[in-house]
């Protein structure tokens, strides 16, 4: 593993680093990689890196420093440089990406952008004047999922609508990812199905340049940066898939096409922001959508044996009937 | 002895003559450069405009547009940012003028019209690169009038001048 977060961080996202920065992150103990998931560069502030629940910084020298303050300074040109190299000096050629608050870079890995937001009426036009930089490092965690697939796909062709309820950063667009990977490949005892991902913020498929960077499957089709309510209706009328799988719902339109989904025969497996089912049921657009039984499977994830633990999976009828 | 006086006349000012002549051809030169970098210029703007395309990519299809020498200010650009040493647009852009600068006619005033785009080539959205371009456009115009009012002045003058000069100095000579 350690040498796998090495491998990762190194080919993807240290050439996108300032040449100060990389020169000292290559320095660091290859066993510092291990667990790595965020870069962050924010101006006149030290270099974070997020590793398990821990921030840290480096120093000049590649040392770990628990102490922020001791860590290297991120300078303008820093950023700049950051900027120069994930936008190949072409930010004319990310507007959309930038719009949206992130460019993803090749791997798949996510970076956030922060700075002067430009507005073009009420809509988000732009950024300017970058100030932070955040490279979100994304894994592929295959077979993840694998102890939750039978609940997921008991029967042949008949995958059930699901829903992940997990806090941020517990691993649920990893699962998301994986569960649509096994779904697309299938198994012995069931075939595999035909996938639409909806990934309305790159994370699930890390499309960079149209192309999908993680391994999804032979039967994936991916709407990259659509709108998950348009996508899934659109995914109906034209991809014919058996399960629509998208993340991060909460707006009236993604409950309105759950529903016509789910009303047209077409598995949805989604994923919603909340520590428990008593979380989801005090939103109501989401209450509504659970008193409808919409969803026959609820899972809950946590971070408490490490991101991905599965804390609980419970049937719908099982709730309802206490 | 005469044979010898005649032969050091015709090399004299042929000499001249062709080094008049060589002034006269670089200038002429010039034109065709600084017209040649435009025209990269528009495509660049073209590519950047409605295609989107990366910088890497539409600075080498803009050095296929135009002949050598003003290609390999596109090409050489074009190669150092496809390397990803960390080099930003603005360096490779001025280490690619500096090159040009040596195999090509373009003088300092032309060089510092070109460089005068690099710290905004690439780093905005779409409209505000039309803009620049636009703006490099005007600029390049004016460097390119300039230097055919030079070239259509000075080209009968360097032309005939070597000649001329190359004679005076065999009169002196002899």
């Amino acid at each position: 593993m350690t040498m796998r977060d090495e491998e990762i961080i190194k080919k993807d996202i240290i050439p996108f680093l300032s040449g100060r920065i990389k020169e000292t992150m290559l320095k660091m103990p290859l066993e510092c990689f291990k667990g790595m998931e965020e870069i962050r560069l924010r101006f006149g502030q030290p270099l974070a890196l997020k590793i398990g629940d821990k921030d840290y910084s480096l120093d000049a020298f590649g040392r770990m420093q628990e102490d922020l303050s001791r860590g290297y300074i991120v300078c303008a040109d820093d950023i700049y440089r950051s900027i120069a190299a994930i936008s190949d000096n072409s930010l004319y050629a990310f507007e959309e990406e930038i719009s949206r608050g992130f460019i993803t870079i090749p791997g798949g890995h996510r970076v956030g952008l922060a700075g002067q937001i430009v507005l073009g009426g009420s809509e988000i036009q732009t950024i300017k004047d970058f100030s932070g930089i955040a490279f979100r490092i994304t894994r592929e965690v295959k077979d993840c999922s694998l102890t939750i697939m039978a609940s997921i796909y008991p029967r042949d062709l008949e995958p059930v609508n699901t829903l992940f309820i997990s806090p941020p950063r517990c691993g649920k667009t990893t699962i998301l990812r994986d569960v649509a990977r096994n779904l697309s490949y299938g198994t012995s005892k069931r075939r595999g199905c035909n996938v639409t991902v909806i990934d309305e913020r790159s994370e699930l498929a890390g499309t960079y340049q149209g192309r999908s960077q993680m391994d999804l499957g032979p039967r994936t089709d991916v709407l990259d940066s659509c709108p998950k309510a348009k996508g899934m209706i659109m995914a109906i009328r034209s991809l014919a898939p058996h399960v629509l799988i998208t993340d991060e719902i909460g707006r009236y339109e993604d409950i309105e096409a759950i529903q016509e989904c789910v009303n047209a025969g077409v598995a949805v497996i989604t994923s919603v922001h909340a520590r428990n089912i008593e979380e989801v049921q005090k939103r109501p657009v989401l209450r509504e959508l659970l008193a409808a039984a919409a969803f026959e499977n609820l899972i809950v994830l946590s971070r408490r044996c490490g991101p991905g633990t599965i804390e609980n999976i419970v049937r719908w009828d099982e709730l309802c009937c206490g | 002895m005469l044979w010898l006086k005649t032969l050091g006349v015709v090399l004299v000012v042929s000499g001249f003559g062709s080094y008049g002549l060589m002034g006269a051809r670089s200038m002429d030169q010039r034109v065709e450069q600084i017209k040649n970098i435009r025209l990269a210029m528009r495509f660049l703007e073209k590519e950047i405009a409605y295609l989107h395309t990366p910088l890497p990519l539409a600075m080498a299809r803009a050095a296929q547009c135009i002949p050598a020498p003003a290609s390999s200010l596109f090409e050489d650009c074009s190669q150092k940012l496809q390397d990803r040493q960390g080099i930003t647009l603005n360096e490779a852009w001025s280490q690619s003028l500096e090159k040009i600068r040596k195999k090509s006619e373009l003088n300092n005033g032309d060089i510092t019209v070109l460089q005068s785009v690099a710290s905004q080539m690439g780093m905005s959205g779409a409209d505000e690169q039309k803009k620049l371009f636009a703006m490099i456009q005007e600029h390049l115009h004016i460097q390119e009038d300039k230097a055919r009012q030079e070239a259509e002045s000075g080209r009968k003058l360097r032309s005939y001048g070597g000649f001329i000069l190359g004679a005076t100095v065999v009169l002196l000579l002899l």
